[in-house]
Parts: C-alpha cells; structure tokens; sequence
C-alpha cells in the first residue's frame, strides 16, 4: 500500500516536472519552430470551424435584427438628408485644408502604408490572454511588431509568425501597452488591455481635462505603432485623491469577438530601441 | 487504445474552442472544452491514462493560444490527479460529485494558470480574473459537462478497455 502511493507520488512530480520544463523551453522561444509546425494543422481545422461559425452566427443576427435595421433604416434617411448640407461644408473644409498640408509639406506616418489582408481563423484558446490567430504569415511579408487595424481603427500587433499564419496580440489583452492620446485636447497616456474586453488610460496628469466621449488615437510615441489609429472612445474617467494620475476607461469601437477580417500594416516597422539602451549601459 | 483517441479527440475540442466558441460568446466567458474533455475521461479511466490526456490537451491548447506550451497542462495534472484519487474510493460517481469535481476543478485549473501568469509578470487582478475569467467559466463548465460526459463515456464504453498501472 505504501508502495502504491509512493509510486503515484513519483508519477505526479515527474508529470509536473515535465509539464513546467516544457513550459520554460517554450517561454524561452527555442520551441518556436516545432510549435509552428505542430500547430499548422491545428490552425487549418480552427479556421474551418471559425467559418461555419461565423455563417451560422452571422445568419442568426441577421433574423433578429432584420425588423431593427428597417426602422434604423427610416431614421437613417431622414439624418441623410440633414448631413447633407453639412458635408458639402465640410468638403470646403477638407480642401482647405489639403492645401495647407500640402505648403507645410505634412504627411503624417498613417500615409502611404502597404496593406495585406488577412481572415481571422481562430481566437486564443485561453480565457486569460485576447489573441487571434490570422491567416497569413512569413511567406506573406508579415513579421513581427507589425500593427493590425481595421475600419474601426487599432486592432492590435504581431506578435508570433509561422510561415502560413501569424498571432496577434489584441489591444484588449492585459500585456498590451500603447501610447495613445486624446484627439480633441492632445492629452497623452498609456492605453492597456483589460480583461473585461475594454481599455484603460493610466498615466494621465492630474491637470488634464478628460471629457466622456473624447476619442483616443495613438501618439506614435515608442515608435511601435503609427500616430492617429483610433483607439477608442473615453466612457469613464478616474481621478481619486492621492493619486499623481488620472485614469480613464475607453471602449473599442472593435468588436472582437466577431472580427473576420483584418489588415497588417506591412511598410510599418517598429522603431528598435535596443541600440540606445545598449549605449546607455555601456 | 484510449491513449491513441486522445490526439484526435482533443485536437477537436482544440479546435471547437478557438474556433467556434468565440463567435457564441455570452457575458465575457465560455466554456473550457479541454479541461471538461479531460476530467470527463479520466473519471472512469486509469490515472496514466488521464494523465496522457492531460498532458496532450494542455500542450494542444497551449499551441493555439499566446500562453507558453505546457502552462495549461500543469493544472489539468493536478486535477486529473486528484479525480483519479476521488473515484478510487468510490463506487459510482454521480451527478452531484460530476458536478463538484467540475466547479472544484476548474478553481484550480484556473488558479493555477493565475499564480503562473502572475510569476511570469503579467499584471494579474485576483477580483477582475474571478469576475471575468474563472466565475463565467466554471458556470459554462457546469452546463457543458454534461454533453462532454456523455459523448465521452460513449466513447469509452466503445473503444477501450485500459487496465489500471498502479494496481
């Protein structure tokens, strides 16, 4: 009997032993071609799903909310009508606008980026990280730290590439930093991942006015990602006493649980910082 | 026999959980396919056998998600362990003991991926990971486990006839 659960113990601790070496030869990268490889078929399977699901999914929204896009669909084109006059305002605008950026000389980074597009074929299979696995990867010209957007702005970067698929780093997940700021008033911060689904601004200065409903852009400061990718919108603001900074939540205009298609920003390359802080060591 | 089905068995709840649970997402949680799939097999096989699927799903599941591989089998381990311990005392295992292995289980399968994580220096929140992570999971584990166990035991039924190692 002795003997029975002495082997049992054995078992177990070499189990976890196992399990926790695979665990640091993994972290430490050098099982990165393997878990490629092995997770190319994987990847080929979940994508599949992904599309029954997402037809599925998609035809069920589309019954119930058939009767609220035709009402939406009334209020729509009597707001039209309205935003009319406005745009052809706001095209005066525009141009004039063109026009002095074009004396100043003024391109902003966003311009003049290399796209490719990529299908969303599988979601992180953990509850506590915010990845998606997209469709294409080295042999496409994606590498690493590339920026991921879509229509409604930032999705997030490029964190893993095999040669047929990459991973992306959502801006929801919790090890996700991004210098943003706020567009009205210049106010600048750091936009984290939560695990809710939202965002939260931290290290905004005390002095600074933040409205709900302000949109958050990228900044550009680090240099990994390009200014003026909308982030999302401020829905909450936080300023408690003995605190040097205010906080802020924001509210992706993403959905993430439905994206299917994404682009890579593939003429965007994070700035390396690493030479600088090697000098300064030395 | 039972050693083999794991592969295709679990690369399929691999595959249903990043694939299609997503898209069927309520109130931030859903269910952990993997972990049901394992403690649903292990229930009424022997301790090695759990064990293999343990280990094959966690490293599956690692390999579709931005976790290290092997993170998640760590937790499945234990668990699988202290089922195995469980069912050995016990005759039948019922709904009700199902049920608690299935709540208890996924405390420590999903306390254990918070210590990991924390030591790993990713900023973890003990109320925000129990209010959206391992409460929504363990209530979308309690309704899975009963289709998983269902199709498992038909399985099992089936296909193996696995002898216990440590007898």
């Amino acid at each position: 009997m002795r003997r029975w659960y002495s082997n049992r113990l054995v078992f177990l601790l070499v189990s976890l032993f196992f399990c926790i070496g695979l665990m640091l030869v993994s972290q430490a990268g050098v099982l990165a071609p393997i878990e490629s490889l092995v997770a190319t078929p994987l990847n080929v399977v979940a994508g599949l799903f992904t599309d029954v699901a997402l037809s599925v999914s998609g035809g069920i929204n589309d019954l119930a909310t058939l009767q609220r896009l035709r009402e939406r669909n009334a209020d729509l084109e009597e707001t039209l009508a309205q935003f009319q006059s406005e745009i052809v305002e706001l095209r005066e605008i525009a141009s004039d606008y063109q026009r002095l950026a074009e004396l100043l000389d003024y391109t902003t980074a966003v311009t003049n980026q290399d796209f490719v597009t990529a299908d969303v074929i599988g979601s992180d299979t953990s509850a506590q990280r915010r990845t998606i696995i997209i469709n294409r990867g080295a042999r496409d010209g994606i590498t690493e730290g590339m920026p991921v957007v879509t229509g409604q702005g930032l999705a997030g970067r490029i964190i893993n590439v095999s040669a047929n698929a990459a991973r992306v780093l959502l801006i929801t997940d919790r090890q996700s930093y991004v210098s943003g700021r706020l567009q009205s008033t210049r106010v600048e911060g750091t936009v984290q991942g939560q695990l809710s689904g939202n965002l939260r601004m931290s290290l905004i200065s005390l002095g600074q006015t933040i409205t709900v409903g302000d949109l958050v852009v990228t900044s550009g400061l680090g240099g990994n990602f390009p200014p003026n990718l909308t982030l999302g919108i401020v829905t909450s603001v936080y300023q408690r006493e003995a605190e040097l900074y205010q906080e802020a939540d924001i509210t992706s205009l993403i959905n993430f649980d439905t994206l299917e298609f994404v682009l890579v920003m593939t003429s965007f390359q994070p700035v390396d910082f690493s030479i600088f802080q090697s000098e300064t060591e030395n | 026999m039972g050693n083999y089905l794991s592969v295709p068995i679990l690369a399929l709840a691999v595959a249903l959980q990043s694939g299609v649970i997503p898209q069927f997402r309520i109130l931030g949680g859903s269910p952990d396919l993997v972990f049901l799939v394992v403690l649903a097999w292990s229930v009424h096989a022997p301790l090695e056998a759990g064990v293999t699927w343990a280990i094959v799903g966690g490293i599956m599941q690692d390999l579709l998600s931005a976790a290290p591989t092997g993170m998640s089998a760590i937790g499945i381990v234990l668990v699988v362990f202290l089922v195995s311990r469980l069912t050995e005392q016990l005759y039948s295992v019922g709904l009700l003991l199902l049920a608690g292995m299935v709540a208890v289980g996924t405390l420590i399968q999903q306390g254990v991926l918070f210590v990991l994580l924390w030591l790993m220096g990713t900023p973890v929140d003990l109320i925000s990971d129990f209010t959206y992570v391992i409460l929504p999971t363990m209530v979308y584990n309690l309704l899975f486990i009963w289709p998983v166990y269902w199709f498992i035991r038909r399985i099992q039924r089936r296909y193996t006839q696995d002898r216990r190692f440590f007898t």
